[in-house]
């Protein structure tokens, strides 16, 4: 039955006999998100109370998938020297995010915000079934940039206190 | 043989979105059987793509036709079933006169096909006594010996009554179904920031991962279960009220919470699995 209604749907001649219920191209994992996914780097959780850990928590609530960035900031020139995940999805989420942590790893707050979902997925090949787990990872980078600059903001003393103590 | 398929296809579908209202229960008036007049928001959503957004059923015709006077002289002639004709058979899916199926008619909703009310709280129980019933007359496997284009129709009816039966069976897919009724796509591809949420779905899926043994995924399981409940009941309302930005994120918080759910099924099987494993291989054989 099933054959019947793929049939009509392709429209394929209808001697043609279907191997598969619906005309699905084979579509493995890249050996890039195989190897995420088997070695998974930086996994782990910062204390979300450091005031130079930025903390980034999004979601897709479509998969249900969950997906925590956190970066460490290095006072003195605000660059990032340490990053880590915990995500809770699909094999291309987890890839995804880890991709995120290696990649923003030395670089500026600034720099990290240029990163786009689509170098991402690119890297990993990602089908485009699955380019909203690298959306995902783009938004989780955002997120903790945001988190960890709102931090930096209410450590920095304004000028006027900055004054007054002189 | 491929040929007129290819000619019948088009064709086909083309009806399709035109048969229609005869063959419902719903009180459609004439005019709602061509879209492209109507100025009432149709459920394109509800069509599929491949019907496409703004199917002009007519396209084959010239626009002037489309007046009400032609609009009651088609109603009469397509009042009937393909088969039979008998005046006034008014066939649903299916028509008694004739015993033959009907061809899928996209504008009948799933709730009317199970003769329910488009409301989001329905009675689950008769939903499965209807399916069967339903089965027990669109079935492919009743129709072997019958046309090829009535075979079809069993197949695209019958998997039609399967799909309304799923969805409208949990209260996840229903919900979204009914709020896709009323043009309210979930974007599933939009990012969820809430950070109350998200925290507590982390937490959650962090004690799955975690879980010692069967029974602390039972537990965790009947906790996600009763949140489920507790959000549907959370949908009900703010769907009522028509607060459908609410809606939505009940939406989102049952998918994360059946999702959790499922987790925990899934390590409860992995958990049972491999003690047996475990069993098999420390028993002397």
């Amino acid at each position: 039955m099933l054959r019947l209604v793929a049939n009509r749907l392709l429209g394929t001649a209808s001697g043609e006999v279907l191997k598969r219920p619906l005309q699905v191209l084979p579509r493995f994992y890249h050996e890039n998100v195989i190897d995420h996914y088997n070695n998974p780097r930086n996994v782990g959780s910062f204390d979300k109370n450091d005031p130079n850990v930025g903390t980034g928590l999004v979601g897709a609530p479509a998969c249900g998938d969950v997906m925590k960035l956190q970066i460490k900031i290095d006072e003195e020139s605000g660059k990032i020297v340490d990053a880590c995940f915990k995500t809770f999805g699909c094999g291309s989420a987890i890839a995804s995010s880890s991709v995120a942590t290696e990649w923003v790893k030395g670089k500026s707050m600034d720099e990290v915000l240029t990163i786009k979902n689509t170098e991402i997925a690119k890297h990993l090949s990602l089908p485009p079934v699955k380019l909203h787990c690298s959306m995902l990872a783009e938004d989780a980078i955002k997120a903790a940039v945001k988190d960890a600059e709102a931090k930096r903001a209410k450590m920095k003393p304004s000028p006027i206190e900055k004054a007054a103590d002189v | 043989m491929y040929k007129t398929k290819q000619l019948w296809t088009p064709l086909s579908s083309v009806f399709r979105g035109v048969l229609p209202t005869t063959c419902s229960l719903a009180s459609f008036t004439a005019n709602s059987q061509f879209p492209s007049l109507s100025s009432h928001r149709q459920s394109s959503s509800r069509v599929p793509p491949r019907y496409g957004l703004n199917f002009s059923p007519y396209s084959k015709f010239p626009l002037l036709r489309f007046c009400s006077q032609s609009a009651a002289k088609l109603d009469s002639t397509t009042k009937r079933c393909w088969n039979c004709v008998a005046p006034g058979s008014m066939p649903f899916l299916y028509c008694d006169s004739c015993r033959s199926i009907q061809p899928v008619d996209l504008s009948i909703d799933y709730f009317q096909i199970f003769g329910l009310e488009k409301k989001y709280e329905i009675e689950v129980d008769g939903l499965e006594r209807k399916y069967k019933d339903w089965q027990k007359k669109l079935h492919p496997d009743l129709v072997h010996s019958k046309s090829e284009k009535e075979r079809e129709y069993a197949a695209e009816q019958s998997a039609r009554v399967i799909d309304a039966y799923r969805t409208l069976r949990k209260p996840l897919s229903r919900a979204i179904y009914i709020l896709r009724l009323e043009g309210v796509d979930v974007d599933e591809e939009q990012t969820v920031s809430d950070p109350e949420l998200l925290t507590e779905i982390m937490e959650i899926r962090e004690a799955v991962e975690e879980a010692p043994d069967s029974q602390a995924l039972n537990q965790i399981q009947s906790r996600m279960n009763e949140k489920l409940e507790e959000t549907s009941d959370s949908f009900a309302n703010a769907f009522q009220k028509r607060n459908f930005d609410e809606a939505v994120t009940c939406i989102q918080k049952m998918t994360y919470y059946q999702r959790a759910s499922l987790c925990c099924s899934c390590n409860v099987i992995m958990g049972s699995a491999t003690l047996r494993i475990e069993e098999m291989i420390t028993t002397d054989v």
